[in-house]
């Protein structure tokens, strides 16, 4: 039976509700929207869920859904409704969330929400009027236009030029994420009643937590195919059925999965999953580094993807701010995932870091050839070069006031039994070499790191003093 | 079991367009079309001749109109079994009649020891005490990180990370999570910034809330992903089509990545609007102290949020305005929310008291031209540096403020003079007719300009002017 609750006593919406539109639609005599309106509204009243309803209306002709509709009414940009039904079904997971759509919105700008939408699976529903030409903007091709089917834009008939007919109900049920697909028509008695029945199996799918659901209702557009309401009819049993067949593409029976808690906004949960703590670190640092800089030391580590350069970096900043310091790490990386180049440049300063690149830094951890040939000559005179000599057989020449420590990161962490501890071992260099931070700040920094991996600890520790021995073993 | 009475159709002719599904849809023929044009439609209606009706409700369910043909009384017919909602999901949260505000509540935060992150990460942790749990994104580098970790803690918080078919996706999934009245974001950087205006647009035009940290890299076109500010123009002045704006935030250290993510969902609550959080390149990727705050935010959920039940119907989420006086009503409206966002200004001054040489920049390139401020006063020359905070609005009073005593104005930027251009406007608009020639300093590309190539400018032209 045919109800009108679920639409507006007075369409207030569609031009402030003055005269009949008040009670009329906007849609032409023999439009199809008007009957997927009313087996929407009345699924949505036999199901009982007007008051977790959220219609979302499109761009086209059911651009004013909102108009007749008493639900939670949202309007989408053109083709973005089942993107923004998302939106709105993950924030409010009790909703029935309805995307209806047109030929032009789903199935040509659309196309990629849609797709994306359908396989993600998430319980909506999207109501998909077929009607084979674009209404709002006046009779133009549309992706299911049939072949031979004239409009504006395809004046001698849609021909292989302009591709085929899109067949959205079978691209929809071939995904893996839509529990129910169907396409109906409207042209009969019989198939209105399928219409219907389709609606509503959608709608309960989705208020049921089961998945995703997609019909397509071929409809009639008498205006833009030129026709009077029963000839279009006729032609879209005659013409349209045969290129897009009715009936069920896709039925799953699927168990209720969908469900979301409701999100949590514990701030002891936050603090524990950023790893923020109230504990003060330990501190052994009397002041500032002054023997290195006034009140800002620049350093770059360089090597290649793998070398733990980064790590390097970022256990040196975690170590000046331990201290009180400030400190900055920026990386760079070439656009290979793995074993291209990987520079590191660090900053650590009394107050505040004012220049957190490091184009001629004081000290430079370099582990391979290419790196110290880089970014040698960059180094400031006085400044600090610590190398792997496992790898670099042969120092550049470079200004005399510059100190060299060459030192077999690989070897002596290949000699451990991990060749990746070669960034602690370039550590342990550092901290003999220039003595930044007092020896417990580093390897507090390092147990720190390695918390939740404690058995790691001990092999850093020798590795740390592995570093510290070869820099002291150079001053012999 | 007694026959339950079906009703009847009955029609008011003006609610007929005469489309006819209805007369094949009668096997009783009651139904002919008229041989009249209704005067108040134009058109030509149906007549109904109910002597032969069973009531078979057929010409009902083939009426498109919602009150064309009607049931002459209403009757309760289920003949399914449906779960009950309220067991899968609970009880709805309120019937109230009257949408009202359920206001945001600020809750106290353990005090902690500074974390040493990524801005990214300091962004991201910003969103997640500013209430946010709803954040969609597509990976781009070099913002990519923050949409990584909040994939990592969003589960554990029941909250909703997705990652979007494209930014196109992503901002309309923004839109639909907004309109439910609650903090959404996203993570991108500069080409999938482009993509998303036009969402923006349209959030702008809906009035909904969303945060967007662009983390800007080199253009244009694919570029490079090293750190630029070259969508100071798109942030300030081109957010999709139509009359937009919105508030830009322009941190400048980690710390203020997350400072300022805190700030931008309380300004897109407050307003109704968008908020564009402009970072750099280094600034997503560099990993600096970052000190948690002492409270966090549980949101609430605005009175304009739209939900199915009886009290947020009357609510709607829209852009469209067909009537003009209505569009130009509304635009009115956006207008007087702009002015007001004036009072939304900031900026931060350096040694400008004085100043006789005053920088200009924002984000990573201020770090700079704040040690070249210091660098400068080391070798006697008073200068001082003027940092906007907010690019639009531009603080235009704090820069008045700060130049008031200057001989030499320095704008030094990652852009081929995009902040310049806000200068300049900002100054024109306030109808600052006298300020000393602008000079810059600029790289692009994805290099910043450094302290020793601020140094030179500065100190390059001080033999020229003695």
């Amino acid at each position: 039976m045919s109800k009108t609750s679920v639409f507006y006593d007075r369409f207030e919406r569609h031009s402030h509700g003055e005269g009949l539109k008040g009670h009329a639609t906007h849609y032409c005599p023999g439009c199809g929207h008007g009957l997927a309106h009313k087996y929407l509204a009345d699924a949505i009243d036999e199901l009982g869920i007007q008051d977790r309803t959220v219609a979302v209306s499109p761009v086209g002709c059911s651009v004013f859904l909102y108009y007749y509709f008493d639900v939670g009414n949202t309007q989408a940009a053109h083709g973005r409704a089942p993107v923004v039904a998302l939106g709105h079904k993950f924030a409010n997971p009790e909703s029935v969330v309805i995307s209806y759509q047109g030929d032009g919105d789903l199935a040509s700008i659309g196309l990629a929400e849609t797709v994306a939408t359908a396989q993600l699976g998430a319980p909506i529903t999207v109501i998909f009027i077929n009607n084979a030409i674009y209404g709002m903007t006046g009779g133009q091709m549309a992706p299911t236009t049939l072949m031979g089917q004239t409009s504006t834009t395809s004046p001698a008939g849609r021909n292989e030029y302009n591709g085929q007919p899109l067949k959205m109900a079978e691209l929809i049920a071939g995904l893996d994420g839509p529990v129910y697909v169907e396409r109906v028509a409207l042209y009969d008695a019989k198939q209105r009643i399928k219409a219907k029945k389709a609606i509503q199996k959608a709608i309960k799918l989705q208020v049921e937590g089961r998945g995703y659901s997609f019909i397509e209702v071929l409809a009639e557009c008498p205006t833009h195919l030129k026709m009077n309401p029963e000839d279009t009819e006729k032609w879209v049993k005659e013409c349209m059925e045969p290129v897009y067949p009715l009936g069920v593409k896709k039925d799953l029976t699927v168990d209720p999965w969908f469900k979301r808690n409701a999100p949590c906004f514990k701030g002891e949960k936050i603090l524990s999953l950023a790893g923020a703590t109230s504990e003060h670190p330990e501190r052994f640092c009397k002041g500032f580094p002054t023997h290195l800089a006034l009140n800002d030391i620049s350093l770059k580590l360089a090597g290649s993807g793998g070398d733990g350069a980064q790590t390097a970096a970022m256990l040196i900043a975690r170590a000046a701010i331990s201290e009180g310091f400030d400190a900055t790490h920026i990386p760079s990386y070439g656009p290979e995932s793995r074993g291209g180049t990987s520079y590191a440049d660090v900053h650590v300063a009394e107050d505040e870091v004012l220049n957190p690149g490091s184009p001629d830094p004081q000290v430079l951890i370099a582990f391979n050839a290419p790196s110290l040939a880089k970014f040698g000559p960059t180094v400031r005179k006085g400044g600090f070069i610590i190398y792997d000599s496992s790898v670099v057989t042969d120092a550049p020449a470079l200004d005399p006031s510059i100190k060299l420590f060459p030192v077999p990161f690989t070897g002596i962490a290949t000699d451990l039994g991990k060749a990746v501890v070669k960034n602690i071992v370039a550590l342990g260099a550092l901290q003999a070499a220039t003595n930044i931070f007092p020896k417990d700040t580093m390897l507090t920094a390092i147990r720190v790191a390695l918390k939740d991996k404690c058995a790691l600890i001990p092999l850093n520790e020798e590795a740390f003093a592995w570093g510290i021995k070869s820099v002291e073993a150079l001053a012999k | 079991m007694a026959l339950k009475e079906r009703p009847k159709p009955f029609l008011l002719p003006e609610y007929c367009k005469g489309c006819g599904r209805c007369l094949d849809a009668c096997a009783k023929d009651c139904i002919t079309l008229s041989d009249q044009i209704n005067s108040m439609t134009g058109l030509v209606p149906v007549e109904l001749d109910l002597t032969n009706c069973n009531a078979c409700g057929l010409c009902m369910d083939a009426c498109p109109e919602p009150y064309g043909l009607r049931p002459a009384h209403e009757g309760e017919i289920q003949d399914f079994e449906l779960e009950d909602p309220a067991k899968i999901f609970g009880v709805r949260p309120s019937e109230a009649p009257e949408p009202v505000d359920i206001p945001s509540e600020v809750m106290p935060l353990p005090s902690t020891e500074p974390l040493v992150i990524k801005g990214t990460y300091a962004s991201a942790l910003g969103a997640l005490l500013a209430g946010c749990r709803h954040v969609y994104g597509y990976p781009i580098t070099p913002s990519t990180e923050g949409a990584e970790l909040m994939a990592k803690f969003l589960p554990k918080l029941d909250g909703t990370f997705i990652q979007a078919v494209s930014e196109v996706a992503t901002v309309n999934m923004m839109y639909g999570t907004a309109g439910a009245g609650l903090p959404t974001m996203t993570f991108t950087s500069s080409p999938g910034f482009s993509l998303m205006l036009e969402g923006v647009s349209y959030m702008i035009g809906a009035e909904l809330p969303g945060v967007f940290v662009n983390v800007m890299r080199g253009g244009p076109g694919l570029g490079n992903i090293a750190p630029e500010q070259a969508d100071i123009k798109l942030a300030c002045h081109g957010l999709g089509h139509g009359n937009t704006r919105a508030l830009v935030l322009a941190p400048s250290t980690p710390q203020e990545m997350l400072d300022l993510t805190m700030l931008a969902f309380e300004l897109t609550f407050k307003y109704r609007n968008p908020v564009i959080l402009l970072g750099d390149g280094y600034l997503g990727q560099m990993t600096g102290k970052v000190q948690l705050p002492d409270t966090m935010i549980k949101p609430g959920i605005p009175k304009w949020a739209v939900y199915g039940d009886a009290m947020h119907r009357r609510n709607v989420i829209t852009s469209i305005f067909l009537t003009e006086s209505d569009l130009e009503a509304h635009n009115v409206h956006l207008n007087a929310k702009y002015e007001a966002m004036q009072v939304e200004a900031r900026a931060e001054t350096y040694l400008c008291d004085d100043a006789e040489v005053v920088l200009i920049a924002c984000n990573t390139p201020a770090r700079t031209a704040k040690g070249a401020v210091q660098e400068l006063r080391h070798q006697g020359i008073k200068a001082g540096l003027f940092r906007p905070i907010t690019l639009w609005p531009f603080p235009v009073e704090d820069l008045k403020a700060a130049i008031h005593g200057a001989q030499r104005l320095v704008v030094v930027e990652a852009s081929a003079g995009q902040l310049e251009d806000e200068v300049r406007l900002a100054l024109s608009k306030a109808g600052v007719r006298q300020f000393p020639e602008i000079e810059s300093v600029r790289r692009m590309g994805g290099v910043l300009p450094q302290q020793n190539e601020i140094m030179t400018r500065v100190l390059g032209r001080k033999e020229v002017l003695a």
